[in-house]
């Protein structure tokens, strides 16, 4: 049984464990073709759908003619709120408490809501019978404004709300109202303003984006009449919450319900929520008793599904005159859409918004959010960031800038004079989080001498005292920290269920392995990572290790893949997974080589007796014992099952800095240097984490430097196909540069914390920072998003820097 | 998405004959490209479609056009128009036209137009930045066809200076003014051309740029 004499260096190496840049197993299939997502299923019989939708933003439905459509050969049904009356479909639930139309009924709310569903041969009839169906609306006052829409007269867009005074999060006191939320202590926050020697305020708009993800949404709804089991297969990043809610609501037992996420062409948010293009689908397919497929084009994603951001922020600080913060205010009007759609845990209506106190000790805080109904799309969800986050560490970055100008301060110095000292870990914040470790200072002095900052502001002074430059220069600076990893059951939930996750795994008898995931990949490589960490944990190579995810009826229930929680949570389940069967690992060894347990040391692969090298049980040779012969009073078999309930959020921090030349000609921002260094504790994969930062900060310059949403005055979406809307390509691009520590979270079995949406929510406020800089000399303190080259030469020409 | 026009075009027909084509709704629709009335509803109500084509893109809008007032002694009309395209498009549009006299050239007129038009769905999305430009570009080519047609109608009755135009008209034309009583169409377009909206279209925006240039 003796392998050949490896150092246990060498063993470490190849079992290409935690981290490793193991090369991302997904890839062969997917650089090759070969990817299985929805719209590459066919099932035969199957039918396809296509949707009606609304024209306008605000309208009552007079009349719905299907008469034309239904003429056409080849269309099987067309249907509308009327038709799902009776099975009491037409409405459904929504992720925050509120309900929302699976189809209008009576009224339309926004521009593109789903008004009846035609169900037809093929794709072709089924567009054509959409054209065919004849509505008449009559045309309401449209609302796009929130600050409108709780002025006293103004339009009802809720009309199935009359008389509702209690919302799912407390009181409503107008009929767009949604709720409001408060987090921190008013009075202590009031009282630290009242004896500031300094304070500061701005107002902030944070635009409505869309997360718009390469693969739009989609299923393939198939019912089978004669068993009654009903199996979807559908691009959702949460396949366990849409099975229990797919059961909810039709009645069908969990166990005859099957989802399934196939592969997933990015997420971001936006696969999270349940669509009425679902449900119509599922409900179509149970009427006709045949698989019926929808797949929403480009223009429907980002029209109809769910939007993030959206939020009208107004920040304040106190703080003393040589730069210690003291208070922080926080008043937001978030702009919800029609119906509230939020995918946050059920008790945060505006997700973990209180991160807002950010990486400072600020001993006095308080934030308020009030949700708004408009004549837009529902959504609201988070897009690359945890729940809210991204809106919060936009508005404390900014606000400490704000600040920093006002008292004549560097950036760099103020925020290290208000961090959270590593020394105060674990820090409970203003708000009530614990921040579980963190050395910002550390990370702050590396990038700040990585880029040479003095370097660049002496430049940057230089360009300012030359009238003739062609260029503004600005530097922005970014110190975040997030709260990634929901969450702990105690405090989060979706719609009842604890945002716990799961792992499951088997070592097959020639010591190979499969673990199976309540998470679902979309894009993050979590086949490559999941196996690394049972690679280290177990000693079994990566290779022969093979992660399942996103099929429910193999996989164990689990909350889904968004606000980084894969690693936090997931990670974790598979770790203690892992250790329950080291264990029981421990136990068959001692068995074999006949000594007690606590006689056995752990090396990288293997089970050694103590003193005695050559001694020595590798996991291979255990699992086989394990089906072959296990000791007296042992169950057969080498499995594992662990539900992991988080005591706690991770909190990943970083660092960021950009330098931004802007042509005084033509408003243009190139972006020169960018530098990023992250902290999201232990790595697993340091390829998969660049990548990963890399696809954040991308996403995040879209956002900064492009993306928008704007509608005009009567509702129409007016950048809703990828013409209009930016999508970021090589060409515009920048080069990006990453840089880490590492702080180990302490109540992390791994000590890891999550990164993919750090890049974003950190990024974006950097860009910003860096925009504003360069016109900070010439007094100005804000300027809001898309940083496109338009806006700024308006900016230019009214502070007089225009060339 | 909402375009405000406020447009004058000068008319080499006289005011009582550009009047008289205005009344009849039919006519004057006729004379938009691409739009049709199709039915009476009422006095001042009627059923028509607007057939729109730009490149590979149509879009066919059907509804209702009111006459909302029509002031006889002051030459003015306001119409409301209201129309939907089944590929997910509405419009409406509110028209006030008045026809005064040149005070110059009592032979001559003025067309006078004010419209608000709102356009929604897909339409204003894919079409919002264009709309002004095919907006001009429609009237323009509605003016020529309005004064075409016009320039067929018989001058009215008792009015000298209608009269000698139409003999003035005449000797330019023997032809035409020989022709029997009954208007003869002229030839309209009837049906917007994608590529001629273009092709303005650029020529408009180079003469611009030149225009800023001088």
């Amino acid at each position: 049984m003796n392998a050949p004499v490896l150092s246990a260096e060498a063993r470490e190496l190849a079992l290409a464990g935690m981290g490793a840049s193991r090369l991302r197993k997904e890839d062969a299939r997917f650089i090759q073709g070969k990817g299985n997502y929805v719209d590459d299923i066919k099932m035969p019989g199957m039918l396809h759908m296509d949707i009606v939708r609304s024209p306008i933003a605000h309208g009552r439905i007079v009349k719905i003619n299907k008469e034309a459509a239904l003429a056409i050969p080849g269309v099987h049904a067309v249907l509308t709120a009327d038709d799902l009356k009776p099975l009491k479909l037409h409405w459904m639930p929504t992720l925050a408490g509120d309900v929302a139309a699976v189809l209008a009924d009576e009224k339309v709310h926004f521009q593109m809501q789903e008004v009846a569903i035609v169900i037809a041969d093929d794709r072709y009839i089924a567009a054509d019978a959409v054209e065919a169906v004849e509505i008449e609306y009559e045309e309401l006052p449209v609302v796009l404004d929130p600050y409108a829409a709780l002025q006293p007269g103004a339009p009802v867009i809720r009309e199935d709300l009359a008389g509702k005074t209690e919302g799912a999060h407390g009181k409503r006191d107008h009929h767009n109202h949604i709720f409001t939320w408060d987090a921190g202590d008013k009075s202590a926050a009031d009282a630290a303003f009242d004896k500031a020697e300094v304070t500061v305020s701005q107002h902030m708009y944070y635009p409505r984006v869309h997360p718009c993800p390469l693969e739009t949404c989609g299923c393939v709804a198939s019912f089978d009449p004669i068993k009654g089991d009903l199996t979807t297969f559908i691009t959702s990043q949460a396949p366990h919450v849409v099975r229990t809610v797919v059961s909810m609501l039709s009645g069908i037992p969990e166990s005859k319900v099957r989802i399934v996420s196939p592969d997933i062409g990015g997420g971001f948010g936006n696969k999270v929520g349940i669509y009425p293009g679902y449900v119509c689908a599922i409900v179509a397919s149970i009427v006709l008793g045949r698989p019926v497929k929808w797949v929403e084009d480009r223009i429907e994603n980002i029209s109809s599904t769910a939007f993030a951001r959206d939020y009208h922020m107004d920040g304040e600080l106190a703080a003393t005159a040589d730069g210690k913060i003291t208070g922080l205010r926080v008043n937001v009007v978030a702009d919800h859409g029609a119906f509230d759609a939020c995918a946050d845990p059920t008790k945060f209506p505006a997700g973990m918004f209180h991160i807002v106190s950010g990486s400072y000790d600020i001993p006095a805080a308080h934030a308020s959010v009030k949700g708004v109904y408009t004549n837009k799309a529902p959504g609201g969800v988070a897009y690359r960031c945890s729940f809210r986050v991204t809106e919060a560490v936009y508005l404390i970055e900014r606000m400490v800038d704000v600040l920093a100008q006002k008292l004549g301060m560097d950036k760099a110095e103020i925020r290290a004079k208000n961090f959270v000292k590593k020394e105060q870990f674990p820090y409970t914040s203003a708000f009530g989080f614990e921040y579980d470790s963190g050395d910002y200072q550390t990370a702050l002095d590396k990038v700040l001498e990585a880029v040479d900052y003095k370097g660049l502001r002496a430049e940057q002074a230089a360009k300012r005292a030359d009238p003739n430059s062609p260029t503004l220069m600005g530097i922005g600076l970014v110190t975040f920290t997030e709260v990634v990893g929901a969450g702990p059951s105690k405090m989060c939930d979706i719609l009842g269920v604890g945002m716990f996750d799961s792992c499951e795994i088997r070592i097959h008898p020639t010591g190979s392995a499969i673990a199976r995931m309540g998470t679902i990949t979309q894009g993050q490589g979590h086949q490559t990572t999941y196996a690394q960490i049972i690679a280290t944990e177990l000693g079994i190579p990566s290779e022969v290790i093979q992660v399942e995810e996103g099929d429910t009826s193999t996989a164990p229930y689990g909350l889904g893949t968004y606000g980084s929680r894969s690693t936090p949570v997931a990670g974790a389940a598979i770790a203690l997974a892992a250790r329950k069967i080291h264990a029981k690992a421990r136990k068959i060894a001692a068995h074999m080589l006949e000594v007690n347990e606590n006689d056995l040391d752990w090396e990288v692969d293997r089970f050694k007796v103590k003193g005695d090298d050559s001694k020595f049980k590798t996991m291979a040779d255990v699992a086989w014992q394990a089906y072959h012969q296990p000791p007296d009073g042992l169950e057969p078999g080498l499995e594992a099952v662990h539900y992991y309930d988080p005591p706690n959020f991770t909190f990943p921090f970083g660092i960021y800095l950009c330098v931004v030349d802007i042509d005084r000609a033509t408003g243009e921002t190139k972006i020169r240097r960018f530098y990023a260094l992250d902290d999201c504790g232990t790595r697993i994969n340091p390829m998969i984490i660049d990548g990963q930062i890399h696809g954040g900060l991308t996403e995040g310059f879209a956002v900064a430097m492009g993306q928008q949403m704007p509608f005009d005055a009567q509702g129409n979406l007016l950048g809703n196909t990828l013409m209009d809307y930016f999508l970021p390509t090589f060409v515009e691009t920048p080069h990006w540069e990453t840089d880490h520590t590492v702080t180990p979270s302490p109540h992390h079995p791994l000590g890891a914390k999550g990164v993919a949406e750090s890049p974003h929510v950190g990024s974006i406020p950097t860009f910003t920072s860096a925009v504003v800089d360069a016109f900070s000399h010439l007094g100005v303190t804000h300027l809001d998003m898309p940083h496109n080259a338009f806006r700024t030469w308006k900016a230019l020409r009214e502070h007089g820097a225009a060339l | 998405m909402e375009v405000k026009l406020d447009k004058q075009y000068p008319l080499d027909v006289d005011a009582a004959r550009a009047w008289a084509l205005l009344t009849d709704l039919k006519a004057t629709a006729n004379c938009m490209p691409g739009a049709e009335i199709t039915e009476q509803l009422s006095e001042t109500s009627f059923k028509g479609g607007v057939k729109v084509k730009v490149g590979p893109a149509v879009a066919q809008f059907g509804g209702t056009v009111d006459v909302i007032e029509a002031v006889a002694a002051e030459r003015k009309m306001v119409l409301r128009g209201k129309g939907a395209d089944k590929g997910g498009s509405s419009a409406s549009m509110d028209l006030t036209a008045i026809i005064t006299a040149d005070p110059a050239n009592p032979a001559h007129c003025i067309l006078n137009g004010q419209a608000a038009v709102i356009v929604n769905g897909k339409f204003a999305q894919f079409g919002g930045r264009m709309m002004v430009q095919v907006s001009d570009m429609l009237l323009a080519q509605f003016v020529e066809n309005f004064r075409q047609t016009a320039l067929t109608l018989p001058a009215a009755e008792g009015s000298p200076t209608a009269a000698a135009q139409v003999a003035g008209s005449a000797a330019a034309s023997v032809g035409d003014a020989a022709a029997p009583a009954a208007p003869k169409a002229p030839v309209v377009a009837r049906e917007i051309n994608g590529l001629a909206i273009f092709w303005a279209l650029v020529k408009s925006w180079f003469g611009g740029l030149l225009g800023k240039k001088a």
